[in-house]
């Protein structure tokens, strides 16, 4: 090969990288130097102008790409150093929690295909279905992440400086406001007193129409084993808010209870999401999931605050 | 065999030493490119004979880090750049723009202070 195809096709190269405005004027500028700089290195070292000494000048410049790369400015930083960890622990914790909660739903629930007879129920045909569902599908959560993350360090980079730091409204995060929180627990507790005596409409409603009656029929399967469980949390969660109200404030043992009946609570709301119905009726099933997606992002967002909050406590070191 | 492990260790680990330190002096090294850059670009000069004078004043810069600098330089107005032809083939030449000028005498004087403060941390340390 001739030095000159060398130098061209490497320069075709990086010139590919590179905005299609400069890449006549930086390709053009770039072989006359490669060339000029091979001559000078051979009329340095005595040696001839071959294709040994011209790739040897084009390892020692860069691989293409690294050279575009150096003719660019500077980019943005879309993930910062310093929440690149805390980014791989949600992304990845968050992928993990799907398929915890999904896969034995889909190896021991009821096979959902239909029509495919060999291997249906056997435990890798319902592997094959998961992988291809929900398994695949859960790829979408760090996909979801890294948009929103991208999208606000457009924001970031949009809006130029970042603010200077100013000190938190409330210095002290511990204490609660009690009446608040009294309103909200008074709100939450009839919610799910609502939620639970919803199987028994017919009972204490019964002069509502039959067909509103039909429209809050809970499927009978959700009702027997995946309803329960939320029981459990709701106790939990009643009792650690309960303690709050009585003390004044969110130790950090009722905040790790919080997190955990928290990330319980979605790991609930995953399954009844993708499990099989909740109500019998279509439409009101198919009302209800969304805002119970809402509802689990909400829970998300309170637990990275939590989580952040109660990350910042400094312990003494140990000696 | 413990003799072993802990002797055989010895050549990577002054290897990563060497590895290291370079890696350091590189960094040093391109803190102060642009300052040697932009003194040299007080008359015009082309990527290559920019580098040959770098070359014989004792600052060498690799091909790779030089030319797409001057273009980075030159869009961020640093410099100006227009193409020539001296008898040989079209070369882009260099000079400092008149911000580049003022930013150039900037850096200068804070060089000279930032000299004077390390030599002065270095002897004390000495």
């Amino acid at each position: 090969m001739k030095p000159d195809d060398i130098i061209e096709s490497y320069v075709d190269e990086v010139v590919r990288f590179l905005p299609r405005r400069q890449r006549s004027d930086v390709g053009f500028e770039l072989r006359s130097l490669l060339k000029e700089d091979l001559e000078g290195r051979a009329a340095e070292s005595g040696r001839p102008v071959d294709a040994q000494a011209t790739l040897e000048l084009l390892t020692a410049f860069g691989s293409p790409q690294d050279v575009a790369d150096r003719y660019r400015p500077a980019g943005f930083t879309i993930i910062r150093p310093s929440n690149a960890p805390r980014f791989a622990w949600l992304a990845l914790g968050g992928m993990a929690l799907i398929w915890a909660v999904t896969l034995p739903v889909s190896l021991f629930g009821p096979s959902q295909i239909a029509g495919w007879e060999y291997g249906a129920d056997a435990w890798w045909g319902r592997l094959i279905v998961w992988w291809w569902g929900a398994g695949l599908g859960a790829f979408w959560w760090p996909g979801f992440l890294f948009t929103l993350t991208l999208i606000a360090a457009l924001f970031e980079r949009r809006r130029g400086e970042a603010k200077p730091w100013t000190p938190p409204r409330r210095m002290d995060r511990g204490p609660v406001t009690r009446v608040g929180m009294a309103l909200a627990l008074a709100f939450w507790t009839t919610g799910a007193a609502l939620l639970i005596a919803l199987p028994w409409l017919s009972v204490w409603a019964p002069g509502l129409p039959q067909s509103v009656l039909d429209a809050f029929l809970f499927d009978p399967e959700f009702l027997t084993w995946r309803a329960p469980w939320i029981l459990m949390i709701w106790a939990t969660h009643f009792a650690v808010y309960i303690a709050v109200l009585v003390v004044g404030r969110w130790s950090p043992l009722a905040t790790r209870i919080s997190l955990l009946v928290g990330v319980g609570f979605l790991g609930l709301i995953a399954w009844w999401l993708l499990a099989g119905p909740i109500f019998s009726a279509l439409v009101t099933d198919g009302t209800v999931k969304p805002l119970l997606a809402l509802i689990a992002l909400i829970v998300v967002i309170d637990i990275v605050a939590t989580v952040r909050r109660s990350a910042g406590a400094i312990r003494p070191p140990v000696a | 065999m413990t003799y072993c492990v802990a002797l055989c260790n010895v050549p990577r680990m002054v290897d990563e030493q060497l590895e290291q330190s370079g890696k350091l002096e590189q960094d040093l090294r391109k803190g102060v490119l642009v300052l040697a850059v932009l003194s040299q670009l007080t008359t015009q000069q082309y990527g290559y004979s920019l580098r040959q004078a770098l070359i014989e004043r004792g600052m060498p810069i690799e091909e790779g880090t030089l030319y797409p600098l001057l273009r980075r330089l030159e869009g961020q107005g640093l410099l100006q750049s227009e193409w020539l032809v001296d008898g040989g083939p079209p070369r882009r030449y260099y000079v400092l723009s008149a911000d580049g000028n003022r930013i150039y005498q900037d850096l200068t004087v804070a060089w000279g202070s930032l000299t004077t403060v390390v030599n002065r941390l270095l002897q004390e340390e000495n």
